[in-house]
């Protein structure tokens, strides 16, 4: 029942917001609905937790082996919550901002998530791809109508991009399908295809570059920083915050388990493209100015390591990644909405132009500070213990005779990240204000509740991450136990 | 020339065409070689009369590529379709009998439906020569 | 057998309709009605009810797949007359003969869907083509539709001759007009049936406007009046297509190894041609005109595939791509200006057209929950499963991601660019229903495409 109702709540809340002439009223309604979803993704994970609630199965093409079949396992209620708690997070925090044809953006916005929601729960793949690409449109309108002055461009680049990458992995699901047993796209059949080695090399390309676009990993990324650039915020944040998790999910539970052996293969190519996109993205990240493009190359640095633990295919990894999609989605709403917030104040995005906020705006800064050190993973935030589980992975992993060098790039990118977060604290918080930054006022209501809520999670979650780690737990077991090749290897 | 022929009656392939090939080209050959002899042997005397159109001994007028009414081209196709149509009976008459009532109503579907197209037509002025 | 005798009949009708009666709404009035009696007795024979049984020697056989496809073309045509008849008005003064022509040709489709012998194949082909030319130059005034009428009947012809030259040496070879009698395998294959098999490939494959036959495609389809356009573009494309997989479904299944190849390389021809050039255009009807190619190349794959799932998935693909592109052309035909830059702003202007034209390209661009997705899904199944070769369907997706590219440039000019001009758009309320009905129908199939394919086996 609860995926069900996750999944339409905001699909026909997303579908009546459309009718709705009033700009006030359509925005309380898309929070109202948020908070519905977020309630209903609350309960699913706490009190019902009975396996009747978090699944539901309906028929849906019979003739070709393809079923409405939803299930809420545990990296699901990690990402569903996530998307259920970011979108109220998101319209708070951007409560203020105006935009023209206020009804349209909310109920894209809205479709966006019952996308997002399908994607994190199928157990189909038909299903799965259906709602991959739902969760596509809706952004695709919301990036080229209210974006910046390149929007239109851009967007579409992006759009191109993710679904050049959609047919490809729909070309490999519908391989896939061809092999299994019993000729269905439910996830069984295609964990037990029993797909030849030959096969699965040849396919592990197909799906890996639709969800390597969507993460992004380099040289897929090219797409990414000027999207996020272009995109009104509050997309950005969605865009961030839960849809490249979408590639990060669907890596583990679509690739790993299901072509194994081409994993393994793989796995080095991959994990090196991984890293080197993070010191890639890092360095530039080191050379930005503008607030903006700073974060999205962040983002994919820390969206690299997550690959990079994927294929290490080591339990802490696995776990580690699970729960750091959760934190890192959380972590960079925060950031931004401090960008959002700069640069609605000042009309600007330069680094190099603002300076010494701190002394005008002391609230916004303790905020932002502590979600900065959380982006760089420092102990007591919720990233830390995401990272280190990572780290940990890789250097562990059995599947790589390179781990001592993953690790040593890896933990490399990551002082580059402490670099630039620290050095954008430093610049636009401290030193001397300007003309520009001299009349800064602090952060309305609206803004402190949404960032409030966020350093809330990113502190408990710091102390006590075993909430998360419990989670996830049996999911990450169970995906590694698909995923093992040694009695393969044994065999041959 | 004459087993050759025979083996081509019995194939079943392109070999039995090879009648009909030695035919034509004996068609081909008789009329290039009359040609070609007529003109060696014929005498020549070039003449304006001799280098003129000729239609039927009237004397032409002017270029062919004027522009026409319409509606001589209209009439022209509508004779020939309605000329044409006769064809389709020749066989019918031919196998009238064997044909039975079954063939007798196909017929009658058929000038039906010319029936209706003739009726259209001078219904829609197409034969009407003036306007 | 119901659908077509009285589309013949209704041909005829129509003819004698604008003799007689003088009010335009009165003719239209009929043509619809007609077209809605049309597709009854149709679903009628699909139950078993047949109102006249002709002897047609085993020529003519109406199969379940045959009725149903027809079921799909009469029920796309009365969606265009329903949504474009009136706008047939402006075209010239023959209003009733447009009319009857257009039934004429459902005749044709009728008779190619259900061939059994070549003569009836050759006789469907070419009821359709000859209303097709008139059709094509009814705009008698202006040059460009004169032009692609005269363009259309020489090359039309010229195929035509191909095709009886075809089925002559095919007749030569088999001594049989019967597809059933084509099919059967006794000795040594002669080279005569296979030239012939040959020349009606290339001649349907004109037909059909594939590469490397398509050239006459573009200017035809933007010289005709854009209603016709929009007639040829569709139904009669799709109606050609059945005809080309029942030929070589049941005249040559025992040939395949020998056109299999061909046929892939006509298919991969069409996709990258026809969607390649078709991001380089800058009106919209011609783009269309060069997207009905591209979707042509997909449509290809179920004769490539041959099997049931492919059969499947030309139904589906034939309601698919006639719904999506009448509603287009229906929008289109009202615009004054067919560059892309006519559709800025049109959201603003119209925002149900623009969101239900949305639908149409998003359908026609191959995304979920459209029909336009479940076909090209079928589509690449059967394709993938009944070969081997992975390149095909890969190109055909690759490209399907291409057409992406031409289909959104009305999106982005729609919803995202400002218009310099007012609208000076007019629609009738009706005209809006029906398409909103229609996008529906579109989502309602992408999501449960057993709805139509049901009918096949039921």
């Amino acid at each position: 029942m609860i995926p069900v109702l996750l999944i339409t709540i905001p699909l026909l809340a997303g579908l009546a917001t459309f009718f709705i002439r009033d700009e006030k009223a359509a925005r309380s309604w898309a929070l109202l609905a948020s908070l519905l979803t977020l309630g209903c993704a609350v309960a699913g994970i706490t009190f019902l937790k009975g396996a009747a609630n978090l699944e539901a199965h309906a028929q849906w093409l019979p003739a070709l082996g393809a079923q409405f079949s939803v299930k809420l396992d545990g990296m699901g209620q990690l990402l569903c919550l996530l998307t259920a708690v970011s979108y109220p997070v998101i319209f708070l925090g951007t409560w203020k901002a105006t935009y023209a044809n206020a009804k349209n953006f909310f109920a894209l916005m809205l479709l966006a998530q019952a996308g997002l929601m399908g994607v994190f729960l199928s157990m189909d793949a038909l299903l799965f791809y259906f709602f991959w690409e739902l969760a596509l449109i809706p952004m695709y309108f919301l990036c080229s109508t209210w974006g910046g002055d390149k929007r239109i461009r851009v967007s579409f680049k992006f759009f191109i991009y993710t679904f050049l990458g959609s047919v490809l992995m729909l070309i490999g699901i519908l391989y896939v399908y061809g092999m299994t047993k019993d000729q269905s796209f439910s996830i069984n059949s295609f964990y037990n295809a029993g797909l030849s080695n030959a096969q699965q090399n040849k396919l592990f390309w197909l799906f890996f570059i639709a969800f390597a676009i969507k993460m992004p990993i380099f040289p897929f990324h090219t797409w990414q920083p000027d999207t996020y650039e272009q995109a009104p915020t509050a997309t950005t944040m969605v865009l961030s915050g839960v849809m490249v998790k979408m590639g990060v999910f669907a890596v583990i539970r679509w690739l790993l388990p299901v072509l194994p052996l081409a994993s393994y293969a793989w796995g080095d190519v991959v994990t090196t493209l991984a890293i080197t996109g993070m010191i890639y993205a890092s360095l530039i990240a080191i050379r930005q100015d503008d607030l903006k493009r700073l974060v999205a190359y962040s983002s994919i640095a820390h969206i690299g390591l997550m690959c990079a633990a994927i294929f290490s295919e080591t339990e802490s990894g696995m776990q580690g990644v699970m729960i750091q999609m959760f934190n890192h989605g959380i972590n960079i709403i925060g950031l931004w909405l401090v960008v959002e917030m700069i640069e609605r104040q000042f009309g600007t995005r330069k680094i190099s132009e603002l300076g010494g906020l701190a002394q005008k705006a002391p609230a916004m800064a303790i905020l932002l500070v502590i979600v900065a050190l959380a982006n760089i993973a420092l102990p007591l935030t919720n990233a830390f213990p995401g990272e280190f589980l990572m780290f940990n992975g890789i250097f562990s992993s059995t599947v790589t005779q390179y781990y001592l060098w993953f690790t040593v790039l890896g933990g490399l990118s990551i002082i580059f990240g402490a670099v630039y977060t620290l050095n954008m604290i430093r610049k636009v918080f401290y030193g001397e204000s300007n003309a520009l930054t001299a009349g800064a006022q602090d952060i309305r209501w609206n803004e402190q509740l949404a960032l409030g809520v966020i350093v809330i999670l990113i502190l408990w979650l710091g102390v006590c991450p075993q909430t998360l780690l419990n989670t996830v737990q049996e999911t990450a077991h169970s995906i590694l136990n698909k995923a093992d090749v040694l009695p393969y290897i044994r065999k041959h | 020339m004459f087993q050759l022929l025979q083996s081509g009656l019995n194939g079943t392939g392109a070999g039995s065409y090879l009648p009909v090939v030695i035919q034509i080209i004996f068609a081909v050959g008789l009329v290039a070689f009359l040609m070609v002899v007529t003109h060696m042997l014929g005498p020549k005397r070039k003449t304006t009369d001799k280098l003129q159109n000729f239609s039927s001994g009237i004397e032409s007028h002017g270029d062919a590529r004027h522009p026409m009414a319409i509606k001589y081209f209209l009439t022209a196709i509508l004779f020939v379709l309605f000329d044409v149509e006769v064809i389709f009976f020749y066989p019918y008459a031919v196998n009238f009998k064997m044909l039975g009532w079954n063939g007798f109503w196909a017929v009658m579907l058929f000038v039906a439906f010319f029936l209706c197209g003739f009726i259209y037509i001078i219904k829609k002025g197409a034969l009407k020569w003036e306007d | 057998m119901n659908a077509l005798l009285l589309s013949a009949l209704m041909g005829v009708v129509m003819m004698f309709s604008g003799i007689v009666l003088k009010s335009k709404a009165a003719i239209r009035n009929i043509a619809i009605a007609g077209m809605l009696a049309l597709l009854l007795v149709n679903i009628l024979e699909m139950n078993g009810t047949v109102f006249l049984v002709i002897d047609s020697k085993g020529m003519i056989g109406f199969d379940r797949f045959a009725l149903l496809f027809n079921s799909i073309i009469f029920f796309s045509t009365f969606l265009y007359l329903t949504l474009s008849a009136r706008d047939m008005e402006k075209v010239g003064v023959n209003y009733a003969e447009y009319l009857a022509l257009i039934f004429f040709i459902l005749c044709g489709i009728a008779l190619v869907s259900s061939f059994r012998s070549l003569i009836i194949l050759f006789l469907g082909i070419e009821i359709i083509s000859i209303p097709l030319y008139i059709l094509t130059g009814s705009d008698k005034l202006n040059l460009k539709s004169n032009e692609a009428s005269l363009k259309y009947f020489l090359l039309g012809s010229f195929s035509t001759g191909l095709m009886l030259m075809g089925i002559a040496l095919i007749y030569g070879a088999k001594g049989t007009f019967y597809t059933s009698g084509i099919n059967m395998v006794n000795g040594a294959i002669s080279p005569l049936l296979i030239a012939g098999m040959l020349l009606l490939m290339f001649s349907m494959a004109f037909k059909v406007s594939v590469a490397p036959f398509h050239f006459w495609t573009p200017d035809v389809y933007d010289g005709a009046p854009t209603v016709f356009t929009s007639f040829m573009a569709t139904i009669v494309k799709a109606g050609v297509f059945i005809a080309f997989i029942r030929l070589f479904d049941e005249g040559f299944a025992s040939q395949q190894p020998k056109w299999k190849l061909i046929i892939a390389i006509l298919t991969a021809a069409t996709l990258l041609i026809g969607n390649i050039t078709a991001v380089f255009q800058q009106s919209v009807k011609r783009m269309l005109a060069y997207s009905s190619i591209a979707q042509a190349g997909f449509m290809l794959l179920s004769v490539y595939a041959m099997s049931p799932d492919s059969k499947e998935g030309l139904i589906l693909y034939a309601a698919a791509y006639c719904m999506a592109t009448i509603g287009i052309f229906a929008v289109l035909i009202k615009m004054s200006d067919y560059t892309f830059d006519g559709f800025n702003g049109f959201a603003k202007q119209q925002p149900l057209l623009a969101a239900v034209t949305t639908i149409f390209l998003l359908s026609l661009a191959g995304i979920p929950l459209t029909a336009g997705f479940m076909a090209k899904f079928y589509m690449i199944k059967a394709a993938m499963y009944n070969s081997g070769l992975l390149w095909l369907p890969i190109l055909a997706l690759v490209m399907a991601a291409v057409s992406v590219s031409y289909y959104f440039r009305v999106i982005q000019a729609m919803y995202f660019r400002e218009s310099s001009t007012p609208s000076t758009l007019t629609v009738t309320p009706a005209f809006r229903y029906t398409l909103v009905a229609l996008a529906a129908l579109v989502v309602l199939l992408g999501i449960f495409p057993n709805l139509l394919l049901a009918w096949l086996y039921f």
